[in-house]
């Protein structure tokens, strides 16, 4: 699937009586990226969060145009098409155990618990998550093993568009090789983004790799 | 995706968060027997004293009050759990998990609340039976199909309200207009602890307004008198009305909402 932004826009209001000004987080931002790895660099409030929300249908911009395949992606659609690891892995049920969370979202995006089921065991395996965590309840994982969690929810829905936000955040040597590999397999049919503030890590993951710096998309890696 | 696959989803989930923490769960349902005796003893102490009020129901205080209470439960589920099920969603962080993925606005609505009307059946069927074995009520005279079709109105209508309280959730967060008016006036004005009749003109006036006068009016005469779809088709009238604009413009509202704020990026907040 090929992913065109072009001058992608997205301005956060300032809450009403705040006395404060909106942030412009996005301001104009292009990105090209097809089948494979793109890999985003960026400093701490670049954009990067902003620019994966936005590509995932969680936010809708306020200007510019996102197309999957030359068509108009709305948010709905790129909701159904794109899968997101957010940074924070803290967005899952914590009295549920990590299987039933990934059962539930799992529903939600269209899968049935079998199934669901079935290829959350596969990605435990490939990222180093134990049998006994899948069944574990959420709050008492590791940060290491949230992550895994959530990672897993993302790769699990073998979405033809992945954002992987700050993926390798608190995951072990291991881990981190295996979800290497597997964004080099899932790149192999679809478009993989990933961003990390471990340059060493992006390179590892993406041959191509991008920056982002005040809200617009420039050639080159991290600085 | 099928909707009813999305609203087993979300059952399970509050089924199993809800069983983990065991004795909320049993401290509730020890409340409602609670709140039930209070009533029964309140109808003991006045006895006949509120006969002329109660005359057009044709029952005890206790039985007219059981009988409300068993229904606004019920019906209040759905003006209640909305906003309290959305804010929960917002603090624990889940909100915006949940929204973003391809789950649409109708089977959101239909699958969040789920579990809480399931689980007022259940708290329903208690109170039937604890009203004829403990508190040996007689509903042998009530005309259950007209009961059920003011109980599917009812519950529709205030599901809508419900929507559209939560709204101001999805907006604002904490601060809901709505819902202050459903907990504070709903019960005072709408005839669940005693007729309406009682209320001074003025106040008689406002609860017209109120989808809860017509819906506790109707179940009453429907359960306690027996009374037919004739009798009470001026409340139905009513409570269909209330559908026909509440459950649209609630569910536009509530799409409406939680567009602005994805557009503002407040939908993770809390």
């Amino acid at each position: 699937m090929r992913l065109e932004v072009k001058g992608l826009i997205k301005v956060f209001p300032a809450p009403v009586f705040s006395g404060g000004r909106p942030v412009r987080a996005l301001a104009g931002a292009d990105l090209e990226a097809g089948p494979g790895v793109t890999g985003l660099g960026g400093a701490n409030g670049s954009g990067k969060t902003t620019l994966f929300r936005t590509l995932a249908g969680v936010l809708e911009p306020d200007g510019g145009t996102i197309t999957l395949d030359g068509l108009p992606a709305s948010s709905e659609k790129l909701r159904a098409l794109a899968a997101l690891c957010p940074a924070n892995p803290r967005t899952f049920y914590f009295r549920l155990t990590a299987a039933e969370n990934l059962r539930f979202f799992g529903a939600l995006a269209g899968l049935a618990p079998a199934e669901a089921a079935a290829r959350a065991v596969r990605l435990a395996d490939r990222l180093g998550l134990a049998a006994a965590d899948l069944e574990r309840r959420f709050d008492r994982l590791s940060e290491g093993n949230m992550q895994k969690v959530s990672l897993i929810r993302a790769f699990s829905r073998r979405a033809p568009l992945l954002l992987l936000d700050e993926p390798f955040r608190g995951l072990d040597g291991l881990a981190c090789r295996g979800l290497l590999d597997l964004t080099a397999e899932t790149g192999t049919s679809a478009t993989v983004i990933i961003t990390t503030h471990n340059r060493e890590l992006l390179y590892s993951a993406a041959p191509k790799t991008l920056r982002i710096e005040n809200g617009r998309i420039e050639p080159g890696g991290p600085r | 995706m099928s909707t009813l696959r999305i609203i087993a989803a979300f059952v399970r989930r509050d089924f199993l968060a809800e069983k983990s923490y065991r004795l909320a769960f049993a401290l509730g349902a020890l409340a409602t027997v609670a709140n039930l005796a209070v009533f029964y003893f309140i109808g003991k102490l006045f006895g006949g004293a509120m006969a002329p009020h109660l005359q057009p129901y044709g029952g005890s205080y206790f039985a007219y009050v059981f009988t409300a209470m068993a229904f606004f439960g019920y019906i209040g589920t759905g003006a209640g759990s909305y906003a309290g099920r959305l804010r929960l969603e917002q603090t624990q962080g889940t909100l915006e998990a949940t929204l973003s993925t391809p789950l649409g606005t109708l089977p959101f609505l239909a699958a969040l609340t789920a579990w809480n009307f399931l689980f007022a059946t259940f708290e329903l069927l208690i109170y039937a039976l604890a009203g004829i074995f403990v508190f040996k009520l007689n509903f042998a005279g009530a005309n259950w199909p007209a009961a059920a079709a003011v109980f599917a109105l009812s519950a529709a209508c205030f599901a809508a309200l419900g929507i559209l309280s939560s709204c101001f959730v999805v907006l604002f967060k904490r601060g809901n207009p709505l819902a202050w008016v459903l907990n504070n006036f709903e019960g005072l004005l709408g005839g669940v602890y005693f007729p309406v009749t009682v209320l001074p003109g003025w106040l008689l006036a406002v609860s017209g307004l109120l989808p809860v006068t017509y819906a506790v009016r109707a179940f009453q005469l429907a359960v306690q008198r027996g009374a037919g779809f004739g009798e009470i088709k001026t409340d139905l009238a009513a409570l269909f009305l209330f559908n026909i604009i509440l459950i649209p413009a609630s569910v536009w509202l509530f799409s409406l909402s939680v567009r602005r704020a994805r557009r503002n990026g407040t939908l993770g907040e809390y």
